[in-house]
Formats: structure tokens, C-alpha cells, sequence
């Protein structure tokens, strides 16, 4: 019994980091109709970032959080403006952005190849070690830390996308862009500020990342995949979706250490992903927009 | 092109093609290239019957490329069946996963079955390297020398894999099989309505189109006499796919065949001293496509043939034959 309590506090903890994760992919396909696979090129790219601010600067990663989101921020309108906004809208578009932000991600793998080895890197705190003591379980301390923050994003971002006048706009662009130009929203104006928006939140997930997991220029690939499951199971509704898709896949990615050997779990996610798209092709919430 | 055209240009092709070693001077090196070129040709177009004609984009092709050669390379070292055999029987192997996988996947479309793939070639990739009861693991397989043909040798099975390939792509397009292909590309709903089942012909093609690539890794196998996992399931390979298919033109008939070329002459000549930047090429190289002419080398080919006789078209969104349905599960 014990030992379910600690493994469910162990999917809790990871559920908001995947939720985090999640939210930038889940954010732009929402409202751009276009699936960032840049995605995970830009959390490892996060990672990298932080790590050098870190080793070069003795900036905590934590502390960091405000200068990479600026920094993926900009990141993000600048792929905008320089690349995605000249791709057709609507549906013969879908395919062509999915290469040509697959064409970025390699060339930001290549990057960080050229300037960083495909070595592995960790980032050393010095409370990389401490430890909390929970329902009869050790945890490291930087779990509950990535939570917090976790939560604390998620959060801003609710009460920016559901408070804010910019935020009525973008749920509003989501739903209809062609009614938005009536209603005199500048519907381009609030795709680069989604697209960067959403490449600042994978710029936080890589730096949540990077203080969890050591990282090199292939890191990514499974954090796309990842996210990806947790939109389409928790649908992009909402804030409850996303955190409950992030919940389904960390439970079952937990558990599943009962069933199958532990280098499976990247694939747990994916059988999962099939049998909701089988059960469910709706998702499991069977929201499909963002509202 | 009117059929009799084609065939008797793709009889004269291949002709040309099947006596040009025996009369041309090609070293061995270029003949060999050459050879491993018709596979990758092969595969491209295999690809393409997928990602081109419905429009489903896979980024895990190389899952079907692996077990199809690991298949075939399991039965020629266990039993004394002929390499031909061995290359069908993996072939078929591979198609079936490709089924397994793809019937539930299929549903989806656009980017939810591309990510989709992304999961089935890393999962694959996976097994198979801790499978190594039966791939070897990381220390891989090698293939026995007796029964198993040249590299000067497969050259001509080379040849008569892209024959294959090109008859399919041409056969698939031309057919009424093709039209419902592309009634599915533009709209699922519609096609169904028109009374083109979507499950049942994208299964077909994906068997095909599955098939195909995993008899071709049965011919690399062979050429290569040594495959391990790492290398026959790497998302490099999927990648390289895609590539081929993008620069010759994804969702024209023969253009993978064109893109095949380019691929191979990048990797063979510009690698080789530019190893390191590899990806960020074929990144540059996706953007650069995707930007400037979303039909690759066959809308580039287009495009100067339409010049002398009136203004040039801006190829739009509509003039594309990339398409995908908004429509998500």
C-alpha cells in the first residue's frame, strides 16, 4: 500500500510538469491550427539556454525562468514572422507547417550539436540532493519545486486567457478568425503573440526539464510525443484537459512500472494514445477547441 | 502522359538502365551506388503512396523499413530459403505491422497521424533494441556470405524493385483506386459519402506502401551483409524518407524517384566531409522546399515549362498537392 502511495505522489509531481509541457503545443494548435513540431526542439534548446546561464553566469535555474521566457518568447515570434506566416492557411497548410517546423527542429538539434557535443548535460544545484520526506516516501526537493512553478504558470495562464481583453481575443481568434477582422481584432497580431506565447511555455518546460532529467541535443523527441498524448487526451478545452490528460498519462506512466520493463514506459504513452483515438476519437474530455 | 507513353518510356528506362553496366565503364563504387539508389528510389515512392496520394504524413517508416529487413535477414540465416524469398516474406512481415499499427492510427488525420507515426517508429525502435533474441540488440546481425547475392549482383534486383515501385506509383495514381486516394487527401467525409470506404483503402495502401519499403530492407540487408537495430529503425531513416519525398515532390507520381537521386548524391558526396552538419542540411533544406515551392523538383520542373508560353503561376495553397484535412479526432 505504501509503496502506491509514493508512486501516486510520484505521478502527482510529474503531472505538472507534463502539464506545463503540454500547454504550449496545446496553445498554438488551438488557436493556429498548427501543430508546433518545433516543440521539442525548443524545450531541449530551453534547456541548453539554461544550463549555459547557469554555468556561465551562476544564474539558479529557477531564477532564470523570466529571462529564457523572454528569450523563447522572442524566439517564437521571430519563427513566426520569419517562417510559419508565410505558409496557406487552413487545411493545405496543416501538412506544410508540420514539415517546415520539423525542418526547424533539426536544424536547432544541429545547432546544439555544432556548439555542444551530443554529450550529456546535467545541471548541478546545490540542492540538487535535498531531499522532502512525504506519506512515507523520499522525494528530491526540485519535484515539488518544478510543481509549484508548474501550477503557478498554468494558473497565470488561465487568468490571462479567461480575465484579460487580449485573452477574450485570443480564445475569440480560436474560434473564428474570419469574425475577429469584423469585430476589428488584428487576427495576425494575436497569431504572433500565440506563437510566441506558446514558444515561451516550451521554453519554460525546458527549463523545468533541465533541472530534472540530463539533456542532449536529441532530448525532445519523446517530451513532443508526450505532449502531444496529453492534448488529445485531455482535449484543449481547457486548463482542467490539459492537467487531466497530464494526470492520465503520468499515472499510467507510473504504474505501468508494474507491467513492463522501465525502457517501455516512453511507449506507454503511445498505447495509450491509440486506445483513446479508438475508444474515444474525441479525447477523453471531447473538447476539440480552445474556449 | 498517356499510358502507352509511359510504357514504353519506362520500357526503355528500364532496359537502358538493366544493360548500362555491362556496357558503361562504371566503377564499382558508382555501380553499387547506383544500385543502393534504385532501393532508396524504391522506397520513396513507396513512401509516397501514403504521404503523397492520401496525404497522411509518416515519420516512422523506417519501423516498416527494420522489420522487414530483420525478418528477412532471421530467415536466411535460419533456413535455406532463397534471399528472394526471404526479401518477399519480410516484405510481407513488414506490411502487416504496418497494418497493426496503421488501422487504428489512420483515423487520424494530418499532423495527429504524423505525430502519431513519431510514436510508432520510436516504440518500434525501441523493442527492437532490447529484442535482441531476435535483432541482435546493439551488437546487431550478420548476414551469412553463402546464398546471399553481391553487391555487383544487386544492382539488377535494385533495378527490378524500382520497377515495381514506379509500376505501383503509376498504376495507384492512374487508377480509380487513385481517385479515391485523393478524394480521401481533400475531404474524408465527403469520400465516404461517395462511397470510397477511407479505412479499408488506406489500409490497402499503407499494406502496400509497407510492403514495399520492408522488401527493401531485405535489399539492404543483403547489401550491406551486417544491420542492427540502432541503424535499420533510426528516426534519421523515417526523416530521410521524407526528404526524398519533399525535394522530388510529395504527392506527384514519379518525383520521390528525382528526390531519391539528390538524397543520395548529399549523403554520398556532401557528407562525407560536412558530417557534422548533416540535420541542419536536411532542416534547411525542408524549410527552403516547403517556403519556396511545396511541390519540390516536379513543381520547380512545372514552373520553367509554363514560363514561354504565358506568365508564370504563383503556385498557391490551391495549386499545391499538399493538402490536409483540418478535421481532427
Amino acid at each position: 500500500m505504501g509503496e502506491v502511495v509514493v508512486l501516486a505522489v510520484s505521478a502527482v509531481l510529474l503531472a505538472g510538469f507534463y502539464a506545463a509541457m503540454a500547454y504550449g503545443l496545446g496553445l498554438i494548435y488551438g488557436v493556429l491550427r498548427i501543430v508546433n513540431l518545433a516543440h521539442g526542439g525548443i524545450i531541449m534548446a530551453s534547456a541548453y539556454v539554461t544550463w549555459q546561464l547557469f554555468d556561465r553566469f551562476a544564474i539558479d535555474p529557477f531564477l532564470a525562468i523570466p529571462i529564457v521566457l523572454v528569450v523563447f518568447f522572442g524566439i517564437g515570434v521571430g519563427i513566426y514572422l520569419g517562417l510559419v506566416r508565410f505558409l496557406p492557411r487552413g487545411p493545405a497548410g496543416a501538412v506544410q507547417s508540420l514539415l517546415l517546423l520539423f525542418g526547424v527542429w533539426l536544424v536547432i538539434r544541429n545547432v546544439a550539436y555544432l556548439l555542444y557535443s551530443g554529450n550529456e548535460q546535467v545541471i548541478h544545484t546545490s540542492y540538487a540532493t535535498s531531499s522532502v520526506r512525504i506519506l512515507g516516501g523520499s522525494f528530491s526537493a526540485i519535484r515539488f519545486a518544478v510543481f509549484a512553478v508548474a501550477i503557478v504558470a498554468l494558473l497565470a495562464l488561465h487568468l490571462l486567457l479567461t480575465r484579460t481583453y487580449l485573452g477574450k481575443a485570443i480564445r475569440a481568434v480560436a474560434q473564428n478568425p474570419a469574425s475577429c477582422t469584423l469585430a476589428g481584432i488584428n487576427v495576425e497580431r494575436i497569431y504572433v503573440f500565440t506563437f510566441g506565447l506558446g514558444t515561451a511555455l516550451a521554453g519554460l518546460a525546458g527549463v523545468l526539464a533541465s533541472t530534472l532529467f540530463a539533456f542532449n541535443p536529441s532530448f525532445g523527441a519523446s517530451e513532443l510525443l508526450k505532449s502531444f498524448v496529453i492534448i488529445v487526451l485531455g482535449g484543449l478545452g481547457s486548463i482542467l484537459g490539459i492537467a487531466a490528460g497530464a494526470l492520465v498519462l503520468a499515472f499510467a506512466e507510473v504504474f505501468a512500472v508494474y507491467a513492463v520493463p522501465p525502457y517501455l514506459t516512453t511507449a506507454v504513452g503511445f498505447v495509450l494514445l491509440v486506445i483513446v483515438l479508438v475508444l474515444r476519437p474525441g479525447g477523453l474530455f471531447g473538447q476539440r477547441v480552445l474556449r | 502522359m498517356s499510358r502507352l507513353r509511359f510504357l514504353l518510356a519506362f520500357g526503355a528506362a528500364l532496359v537502358a538502365l538493366w544493360i548500362a553496366p555491362l556496357v558503361l565503364p562504371l566503377g564499382d563504387y558508382t555501380h553499387n551506388v547506383v544500385g543502393l539508389t534504385f532501393m532508396f528510389m524504391a522506397v520513396a515512392l513507396a513512401w509516397n503512396w501514403l504521404g503523397g496520394y492520401v496525404g497522411q504524413i509518416s515519420f516512422g517508416h523506417a519501423a516498416m523499413f527494420g522489420v522487414g529487413g530483420f525478418v528477412a535477414a532471421r530467415i536466411m540465416l535460419s533456413s535455406g530459403l532463397p534471399f528472394s524469398a526471404a526479401w518477399l516474406l519480410g516484405g510481407l512481415a513488414a506490411g502487416l505491422f504496418g497494418v497493426l499499427w496503421g488501422h487504428p492510427t489512420l483515423r487520424l488525420r494530418g499532423p495527429y497521424f504524423s505525430i502519431a507515426t513519431i510514436g510508432v517508429g520510436e516504440a518500434t525502435r525501441l523493442v527492437a533494441t532490447y529484442w535482441s533474441g531476435f535483432t541482435g540488440g546493439s551488437s546487431g546481425l550478420s548476414l551469412p556470405l553463402a546464398g546471399n547475392p553481391t553487391k555487383y549482383q544487386l544492382y539488377w534486383y535494385g533495378l527490378y524493385l524500382l520497377g515495381a515501385a514506379v509500376l505501383i506509383s503509376y498504376g495507384l495514381a492512374r487508377s480509380r483506386i487513385g481517385l479515391g486516394l485523393s478524394a480521401i487527401k481533400e475531404d474524408v467525409e465527403a469520400a465516404g459519402d461517395a462511397g470510397v470506404n477511407p479505412t479499408l483503402y488506406q489500409d490497402v495502401v499503407l499494406f502496400l506502401s509497407g510492403t514495399m519499403v520492408g522488401i527493401c530492407g531485405g535489399f539492404y540487408a543483403s547489401y550491406q551483409a551486417f544491420i542492427d537495430p540502432q541503424d535499420m529503425f533510426s528516426f534519421d531513416r523515417s526523416i530521410g524518407l521524407i526528404l526524398m519525398a519533399a525535394i522530388g515532390g510529395i504527392g506527384t507520381v514519379l518525383g520521390p524517384v528525382w528526390g531519391a537521386v539528390v538524397f543520395v548524391i548529399i549523403q554520398e558526396f556532401l557528407l562525407a566531409t560536412f558530417s557534422e552538419l548533416y540535420l541542419g542540411l536536411y532542416g534547411a533544406l525542408l524549410i527552403l522546399i516547403i517556403l519556396f515551392e511545396p511541390l519540390g523538383l516536379t513543381g520547380l520542373v512545372q514552373r520553367l515549362r509554363r514560363l514561354p508560353r504565358r506568365p508564370a503561376i504563383p503556385v498557391t495553397a490551391s495549386g499545391t498537392a499538399i493538402t490536409a484535412d483540418r478535421r481532427t479526432p
